[in-house]
C-alpha cells in the first residue's frame, strides 16, 4: 500500500445488502501462501446464526476467516459478505466484519482500556471527546466502567480478552469473527467469554480447539488440507473429528514425522 | 531531566501548552548569547523561583538534576584544563537555566496535552496523501508496546537463567528484536483487521 | 505509509525504549565502565529496518522522549534533554540510522557480518559523534579538541555495541532472513 494511494473515490457501502440471509459466502476459493495451497477451490455459504471452524494447524482455517474480513484475498474465486465482493468493498469490510485474535496482547493497541475502546469509535467517525465518552458508555453498559482508567497490561487474561471484543463489538459489525479466541484463557474465563460471546446479536464465526465449546452452534465446518471435509450440525462433526483424531493419534509415532 | 511529573493543579498547570512551549523556545533563544555570569546567576535565581512556586513538590523536582550536575561539573573541568573557567562558569550557569527551564515544561504538562498542541505540525502530511493521526497513533502504540517487550526480555532472561543460570547476556537481544518484529507483524494484522491507521470514515 | 511499517517503526521505537530501561550492562575487559545499550537500539534500528524506516523509529523514539515520557537511559526526558550539552548526539541519532540503514542497502552483496559492522561503524559512531561534537562545541563553548576528549571515554563502550550490533544482524538474518527488512 503505497502512501500516496488515492483516496476511495466512491463509498461503496451501498453493495452490501444487510437484510441477505447469506451474510458470507466463498465462490470456488483458492488461496496460496508461498507455494503452499492453504485454500484448495472452497465453496461455502453461510446463514447461520454460529459457526464453528475445526482442523488441525495448517488446515486453512485462519486464512479462511482472514478472508472474511479482507485482511486477506483470494487468488482465484470469490469471496462475498452480504452480497458484496471483498475485493472491492475491502476499506469497508472492518465496518461489518469485527475480528478477533487468539492473543488480546496482539490487538490491544492502546495503552489504557478506555482508549482502546475509544479507538473503535473514532475509527468511524467520533471526534476525540465524544469517544471518549461514548467508549464510558459502552463500558459502562457491559459492567466494565471499573476498568476504563486501568492500564491494559495490568487486567487478567479473561478481562483483556473482554476488553478486545467489547473494542470491536462498540463498532456494531454484524458479523463477529474468532480466531481461538478462548485458547489462551483458563477454565472459568474461557466459560464467561463464550457465555458473553453467546448472549451478543453479532452472528459468529469461531475458530476452536475446545470442540466442547461449539457444542449449541448451529454449523461446524471441519477443514483439512484446504478443503471443507465435513460440514454439518455439530452433533455430527464433532464425534467425527474427535474420532478422527484419536484413531490418528494411536496410529502414529510421537517424533516429528506425525507431528 | 527526569520527567516524573509534578502533580497538579498549580497556575503553571494550567497554562496553556502551546504558550508554554513560547516562552520556553522564546528564552532559550534570548538566553544563548548571554555571557555575563550576573545575568545568567539572575535567571538560573528566578527558574529555581518558579519551582518554589509550587511548593515542596516542586523543589523536590530539583533534586532529580543530580545526573545533569555531573555533567555541568566535568565540563567546568575541561574549561579548568583550558583555561577558560570563566567561560565555563557561563555556560554551566546558562544550560543550568535552559535545563531548569526546559524541564519546568515537560513535568507540568501532561503528555496528552503536549501531544495536542504540537498536532498542527504534522498537517502537512495530509499534502503528501499520509494521515496526519499516524504519528499520535505511532505514540501511543510505543507506550504500549515498550513493557511488553521489557516483559518479553524478561522471559528470555529467565528461559536463559533456568539453562546456563547466568542472570544474562547480550545474546538475548537478537531473540528480542526478532520477537518485536513478530509481534509486530501481528499487531500490523489487528490493526487493520479495524479499519486501519487511516480510519474507516476517510474523512481526514 | 501501511499500517505494517507504521508498527514496525512503532515497535523499534519501543524496543530502542526498552533497550535504554535494561540495567546498563558493565563489559568487564574495558574496566566495568558501565554501558547501557540504548544506542545500540539506534544502530539496530538502522540495519534491521533500512534508512527510512529505520530513521523514522528514532525520530519517534525522540519525538517521545519530548513529549515528557522518560525513556532516555537512566530514566531521563522530556525537553531538558534538548536543552543539555549532548543534544547534538540526539540529533544525530535519526542521521545515524539513516546512514546505517543505506549502507545495510547498498551492499547486499556482503556478508551481514562486515556490512553491519561498516554500518555501524559510519552511522552509528561516525555520524553521531559527527554531530555530538560540535553540538557539545555549540553548547559548552569548549573547544573541539576539548569536547572530542571529553566524548572518548563512550568510544569503547560503542566499538562493543558495534560487535553486538554486528552479531545480532547476523542472528536474525540466520534465524529470519526476511526480518532484515533493510534487504528485504
Amino acid at each position: 500500500m503505497a502512501f500516496w494511494s488515492k483516496k476511495h473515490a466512491s463509498r461503496p457501502e451501498h453493495r452490501f445488502d444487510l437484510s441477505a440471509a447469506t451474510y458470507a459466502s466463498l465462490e470456488n476459493v483458492s488461496l496460496k501462501l508461498g507455494d503452499r495451497t492453504v485454500l484448495d477451490d472452497v465453496s461455502v455459504e453461510l446463514q447461520e446464526r454460529r459457526v464453528g471452524l475445526i482442523g488441525l494447524n495448517g488446515s486453512g482455517k485462519s486464512s479462511l476467516v482472514r478472508l472474511l474480513n479482507g485482511l486477506r484475498f483470494p487468488d482465484s474465486g470469490t469471496v462475498r459478505i452480504f452480497g458484496a465482493a471483498t475485493t472491492e468493498v475491502a476499506p469497508d469490510l472492518p465496518r461489518h466484519v469485527g475480528f478477533v485474535f487468539q492473543n488480546p496482547d496482539h490487538q490491544a493497541i492502546f495503552p489504557t482500556v478506555e482508549e482502546e475502546i475509544a479507538f473503535g469509535l473514532t475509527q468511524i467517525g467520533f471526534d476525540k471527546k465524544d469517544a471518549r465518552k461514548g467508549a464510558r458508555a459502552f463500558l459502562k453498559l457491559h459492567d466494565c466502567d471499573r476498568l476504563a482508567e486501568l492500564p491494559f497490561a495490568s487486567l487478567s487474561e479473561g478481562q483483556k480478552q473482554l476488553i478486545c471484543i467489547l473494542a470491536i463489538l462498540v463498532m456494531e459489525p454484524q458479523i463477529l469473527v474468532l480466531d481461538e479466541p478462548l485458547t489462551s484463557l483458563d477454565g472459568l474465563a474461557s466459560r464467561l467469554i463464550l457465555k458473553k460471546l453467546k448472549s451478543v446479536e453479532q452472528r459468529l464465526v469461531m475458530i476452536s480447539h475446545d470442540l466442547s465449546t461449539l457444542a449449541d452452534f448451529d454449523r461446524v465446518l471441519w477443514l483439512e488440507d484446504g478443503k471443507i471435509r465435513m460440514d454439518s450440525v455439530p452433533g455430527d462433526v464433532l464425534p467425527a473429528y474427535a474420532a478422527d483424531l484419536d484413531r490418528r493419534a494411536a496410529k502414529a509415532e510421537t517424533g516429528a514425522h506425525a507431528l | 531531566m527526569i520527567a516524573a511529573q509534578i502533580p497538579g493543579p498549580s497556575w503553571l498547570h494550567s497554562l496553556p501548552t502551546r504558550f508554554k512551549l513560547l516562552v520556553l523556545l522564546v528564552s532559550g533563544a534570548v538566553l544563548f548569547p548571554v555571557d555575563d555570569i550576573l545575568i545568567l546567576a539572575t535567571c538560573v535565581g528566578l527558574v529555581i523561583g518558579l519551582y518554589a512556586s509550587l511548593g515542596s513538590k516542586g523543589l523536590v523536582q530539583l533534586r532529580l538534576l543530580r545526573p545533569f550536575g555531573f555533567m555541568m561539573v566535568f565540563i567546568l573541568g575541561l574549561h579548568a584544563i583550558s583555561g577558560t573557567v570563566e567561560t565555563g562558569v557561563s555556560v554551566v550557569l546558562r544550560l543550568t537555566a535552559m535545563v531548569l527551564m526546559a524541564n519546568l515544561v515537560s513535568v507540568t504538562t501532561r503528555m496528552d496535552d503536549m501531544l495536542d498542541a504540537v498536532y498542527p505540525i504534522f498537517l502537512p502530511l495530509k499534502w503528501i496523501g499520509g494521515s496526519p493521526r499516524k504519528p499520535a497513533l505511532a505514540v501511543t502504540l510505543v507506550i504500549r508496546f515498550a513493557p511488553v517487550l521489557l516483559n518479553v526480555y524478561g522471559c528470555l532472561q529467565d528461559a536463559f537463567r533456568a539453562r546456563t543460570g547466568r542472570h544474562s547476556s547480550w545474546r538475548l537481544i537478537a531473540p528480542l528484536a526478532l520477537q518485536a518484529l513478530k509481534m509486530s507483524e501481528n499487531v500490523a494484522e489487528a490493526l487493520t483487521a479495524r479499519g486501519g491507521s487511516k480510519g474507516l470514515s476517510n474523512n481526514d | 505509509m501501511s499500517d505494517r511499517s507504521l508498527v514496525q517503526v512503532a515497535f523499534y521505537a519501543a524496543l530502542i525504549a526498552a533497550l535504554g530501561l535494561l540495567p546498563p550492562i558493565a563489559i568487564p575487559f574495558l574496566g566495568g565502565v558501565p554501558i547501557t545499550a540504548q544506542s545500540l537500539g539506534v544502530m539496530l534500528a538502522g540495519i534491521m529496518l533500512g534508512p527510512v524506516r529505520g530513521a523514522l523509529a528514532v525520530l519517534l523514539f525522540l519525538f517521545l522522549v519530548a513529549l515528557g515520557a522518560p525513556l532516555l537511559a537512566g530514566g531521563r526526558g522530556g525537553l531538558a534533554v534538548f536543552a543539555s550539552p549532548s543534544v547534538g548526539f540526539l540529533i544525530g541519532w535519526p542521521v545515524g540510522a539513516f546512514v546505517a540503514g543505506l549502507i545495510m542497502q547498498k551492499t547486499r552483496q556482503l556478508n551481514v557480518l562486515i556490512a553491519a559492522v561498516i554500518a555501524a561503524v559510519v552511522g552509528g559512531i561516525g555520524v553521531i559523534y559527527g554531530f555530538g561534537i560540535p553540538g557539545l562545541v555549540a553548547m559548552t563553548d569548549l573547544t573541539f579538541d576539548k569536547a572530542a576528549m571529553g566524548t572518548a571515554v563512550y568510544l569503547p563502550g560503542d566499538f562493543v555495541k558495534v560487535i553486538i550490533a554486528a552479531v545480532v544482524a547476523q542472528t536474525v538474518a540466520r534465524g529470519l532472513p526476511q526480518a532484515l527488512l533493510s534487504r528485504a
